[in-house]
């Protein structure tokens, strides 16, 4: 039972890190994008590549790992260089796809989102191969925080325990950034109102521009998160969109807390339904999740706004 | 003496094919208040919009205080100095009154900032509620956090798309009293209005907007009482 | 050269096309004239599929079904099942803004997937269903003159589906549809049975998606969860897209012609690329589709046929 627990926190921080991308550009750009999740396997890829180039300009190409971790420090320059290929990548299909769109109908938006999607996902298999990658090979030791005979016990590999961490320290940033940088308040004007945002002197072009950069680069943090806890397969943010449209809806559309909230909901109800479903049908769950909240409430559980 | 904001045989419309002004031209000077009158439909709105960068404008001029501010982006004209308050939803809801404020007044170069401290002198209902979302305001405070937000970028013109609508007449009289104030710390104002009787209240000058096109214009004063108003007005309901 | 495997290529190319076009006029009813956005076809397909084989198929002992029906009552219960499936979703999405019918449609089709792969008892799991009949294949056997037969029956459904649909849109049901799409205002007016016409047209449009799948199920004779893939979903939509989406000349004109693009690079990989760069081509190929339907989308955003000028695109604007 606890030990469900972590594991569904574990993944709940990838699928928060996701869908709070998801939620900003859903918000500002006013569409669904079905291609989050492949800025997500982007992000892993990209690292795999930016890990390799770090290894061999410092030397040795072996990466030795930092204290109880699995890997070393060059993972996380490799992490931060992907993250910001993966926004220039997001930037370039923006200007390439998006931009032009924009004027039309929203669904169009969708629709091309869509097509971006599965260009995006099998470039990745093209340039990688199927086969799934590990940044490190290292065994690690998980420990054991509770002994067996309480709940079943609960061991947490410090890799994991870093990604709920790591997962925590970046959402607090973002919610500083919202409510106290003029970036922040630009983003949420333009949310709400982006005609009244353009009066009020906001670059409403700068600020769609800001969002992709911000949800795309935590898509290829939670991407390269995956990588780290798991592997790093061509299917890794198609399995995961699901979950995303899930959370960023739970929490209703737009709201940065309901996405976390709703994405650490989503992986305690997955985690939590394997032994009722079945491994096999944990990814049902989230459509479960979605149906339920769409039925019941569905502004979120953070909307304000019909 | 060059005009505050200068509007030149301006024409366009949100779609091709369809315009909605036609040749439209009228002038403010320094200081003034101007009253963009007409009857519904005549294109009020549409025309502080294309001069606020929300409407495509085809042909024309559009001048502030001697430069050519035609067709820049909405978001630039504030830096050029034209404030506009649009008629409805002209607050950011989801944000507090201080971050309203603070949002517009960061998005300025530092020298045109206007200091929160004074705004709230000026309106000193909203210092208390500063904290407060702005979603939350009566439509009086919200009007005037709106006129607030437009100030606080010090323009040199600020264009207000019928403040009155949809408060009551007590109301209307605190806000338009509030724009006079606006005015005196050297503002020029031009005030799209329905309300024809408070507006020529306190604009010193007016403009009468038929079919896209100015149709008459004069001192304030003497339209009270110009027949061709009713006119215009009936003529354009006919 | 044999002429003969040439023919039975051409009538082998025509059948999938044939099925495809069945499946895009699915759509463009949803799409084209009533504006809902449909990411689930390939779950509709393959409810249908699964459906009519379980029907239909001889009984085998570790799955549920087999029940030996006829084909014409698999291809009922194939439209029947995917229907309810469909009403199911509607009923959950489509009171709300229309983003959300997408990633309904797209969750649902990623469960059938699922339960298509693990269901072992009722889908036969990854290895799916095999020997499923097929229609007149004790009189015809099962070389070319079969193929053209099938090929005549889907032709026939086709001209069925074709004939209904142009029927349907043309009567006082498809113009309050196209009303409902066009116009806000109507469709605000209408209030609760703009909803109704919405959900109508959102489960014909699935049942004909289920047929088309039952279609495929009964040609091929074996199906499984792979045919039934993300892709799938993305090649109708290209197909609408490219043929013009609000015309059903259009749709069918799509499906004949980005199956045929579809088929060429295909075989053209297989060709050209070494046995172990298939897959990477495959993923090319893709790639490649993707890129066209996004240039449609920004360059002819109306497609090839485009729509036919029915309603004023004007009306009602202040």
């Amino acid at each position: 039972m606890l030990q469900l627990v972590a594991d569904g926190l574990v993944v709940g921080s990838v699928i928060a890190l996701g869908a709070v991308g998801l939620t900003l550009t859903y918000s500002i750009l006013r569409f669904a994008n079905f291609g989050q999740g492949e800025f997500m396997t982007w992000g892993a890829y990209f690292a795999v590549s930016t890990l390799a180039f770090v290894l061999a300009v410092t030397g040795g190409g072996v990466m030795e790992p930092l204290g109880p971790f699995s890997f070393g420090w060059q993972l996380i320059v490799a992490m931060l260089l992907a993250a910001a290929l993966t926004a220039i990548l997001a930037l370039v299909v923006d200007w390439l796809l998006f931009r032009r769109l924009r004027r039309g109908n929203a669904i169009t938006l969708v629709i091309a989102s869509f097509g971006a999607a599965l260009a995006l996902r099998n470039l990745v298999q093209f340039l990688y191969g199927t086969l799934p990658e590990y940044y490190s090979r290292e065994i690690q030791i998980a420990i054991r925080l509770v002994p067996r005979d309480v709940m079943g016990g609960l061991r947490v590999t410090p890799d994991q325990m870093l990604v709920i961490g790591l997962t925590l320290v970046l959402m607090l940033a973002l919610q500083w950034l919202l409510t106290r940088t003029t970036l922040g308040r630009a983003m949420r004007a333009t949310a709400m109102n982006p005609a009244l945002a353009r009066v009020a002197g906001v670059d409403v072009e700068g600020v769609i521009r800001a969002t992709w950069v911000i949800g795309a680069a935590l898509a290829a943090i939670a991407g390269v998160f995956v990588g780290i806890t798991l592997q790093i397969r061509p299917m890794l943010g198609f399995d995961l969109l699901l979950p995303l449209f899930a959370a960023a809806i739970l929490g209703g559309i737009g709201s940065v807390r309901g996405a976390v909230v709703g994405g650490y909901i989503v992986g305690l109800a997955e985690s939590l339904s394997v032994p009722l479903v079945g491994a096999e049908y944990r990814a049902a769950t989230a459509f479960a999740v979605l149906i339920g909240i769409l039925l019941l409430r569905p502004n979120g559980l953070f909307g304000a706004r019909a | 003496m060059t005009a505050a904001l200068e509007m030149a045989a301006i024409e366009g419309g949100y779609e091709p094919g369809l315009p909605i002004l036609r040749g439209a031209s009228l002038s403010v000077a320094p200081g003034e208040i101007v009253a963009l009158l007409g009857p519904n439909g005549a294109g009020k709105s549409t025309l502080v919009k294309a001069a606020a960068g929300l409407v495509p404008v085809w042909s024309g001029r559009v001048m502030l205080g001697g430069r050519d501010i035609t067709g820049l982006a909405a978001h630039r004209m504030v830096h050029e100095g034209l404030g506009f308050v649009p008629q409805t939803e002209n607050v950011f809801a989801n944000l507090s009154v201080l971050e309203n404020l603070q949002l517009a007044s960061a998005l300025v170069a530092r020298k045109r900032r206007l200091d929160l401290g004074r705004m709230f002198e000026l309106f000193p209902d909203l210092d208390r509620q500063r904290k407060l979302e702005a979603g939350r305001l009566s439509g009086g405070q919200r009007q005037m956090l709106a006129v607030a937000r437009a100030l606080v970028a010090s323009p040199s013109v600020l264009m207000l798309d019928e403040p009155s609508a949809g408060l009551s007449p007590k109301l209307v009289g605190v806000v338009f009293e509030r724009l006079k104030a606006v005015r005196d710390t050297g503002v020029t104002i031009l005030l799209v209005e329905q309300n024809v009787k408070a507006a020529l209240a306190i604009a010193d000058r007016a403009v009468v907007l038929v079919e896209g096109r100015e149709r008459l214009e004069g001192p304030a004063a003497e339209l009270v009482n110009d027949p061709r108003m009713a006119a215009l007005y009936l003529g354009a309901a006919a | 050269m044999e002429i003969l495997p040439v023919l039975n290529y051409l009538a082998f190319f025509m059948v999938f096309a044939g099925i495809f076009a069945v499946m895009a006029l699915g759509l463009n009813l949803q799409w084209g004239f009533t504006g809902l956005f449909n990411v689930g076809v390939a779950g509709f397909v393959a409810v249908g599929a699964y459906a009519s084989a379980i029907l239909t198929g001889p009984p085998e002992p570790e799955r549920f079904g087999g029940f030996g029906l006829p084909i014409l009552v698999g291809w009922l219960g194939a439209m029947l099942l995917s229907g309810v499936a469909a009403f199911v979703v509607a009923v959950a999405a489509l009171r709300l803004r229309e983003d959300y019918l997408a990633i309904t449609t797209f969750g649902i089709a990623v469960v059938i997937q699922l339960v298509a792969t693990n269901a072992q008892g009722l889908t036969g799991g990854p290895f799916g269903i095999q020997s499923i009949p097929r229609p007149f294949v004790e009189a015809l056997g099962t070389g070319f003159v079969w193929n053209l037969a099938y090929l005549g029956l889907v032709a026939l459904v086709l001209g069925l589906a074709w004939w209904a649909l142009e029927r349907l849109v043309a009567s006082p049901w498809g113009r309050v549809l196209r009303a409902i799409r066009e116009d806000e205002l109507a469709a605000a007016s209408l209030g609760k049975r703009a909803a109704a016409f919405r959900l109508q047209s959102f489960v014909i449009g699935c049942m004909l998606m289920g047929l088309a799948g039952a279609l495929y199920a009964h040609f091929v004779g074996y199906i499984a969860p792979e045919d039934f893939l993300p892709i799938l979903t993305f090649q109708i939509w290209a197909m609408l897209i490219v043929g013009g989406s609000g015309n059903n000349a259009g749709a069918v004109l799509g499906a004949f012609l980005v199956w045929a693009i579809w088929s060429v690079s295909g075989n053209l990989i297989r060709e050209v690329l070494p046995a172990a760069e298939q897959a990477r081509g495959a993923a090319l190929q893709v790639v490649l589709i993707g890129v066209m339907i996004a240039a449609i989308l920004v360059l002819r955003p109306r497609g090839i046929l485009g729509e036919r000028a029915t309603v004023s695109r004007h009306a009602g604007k202040d």
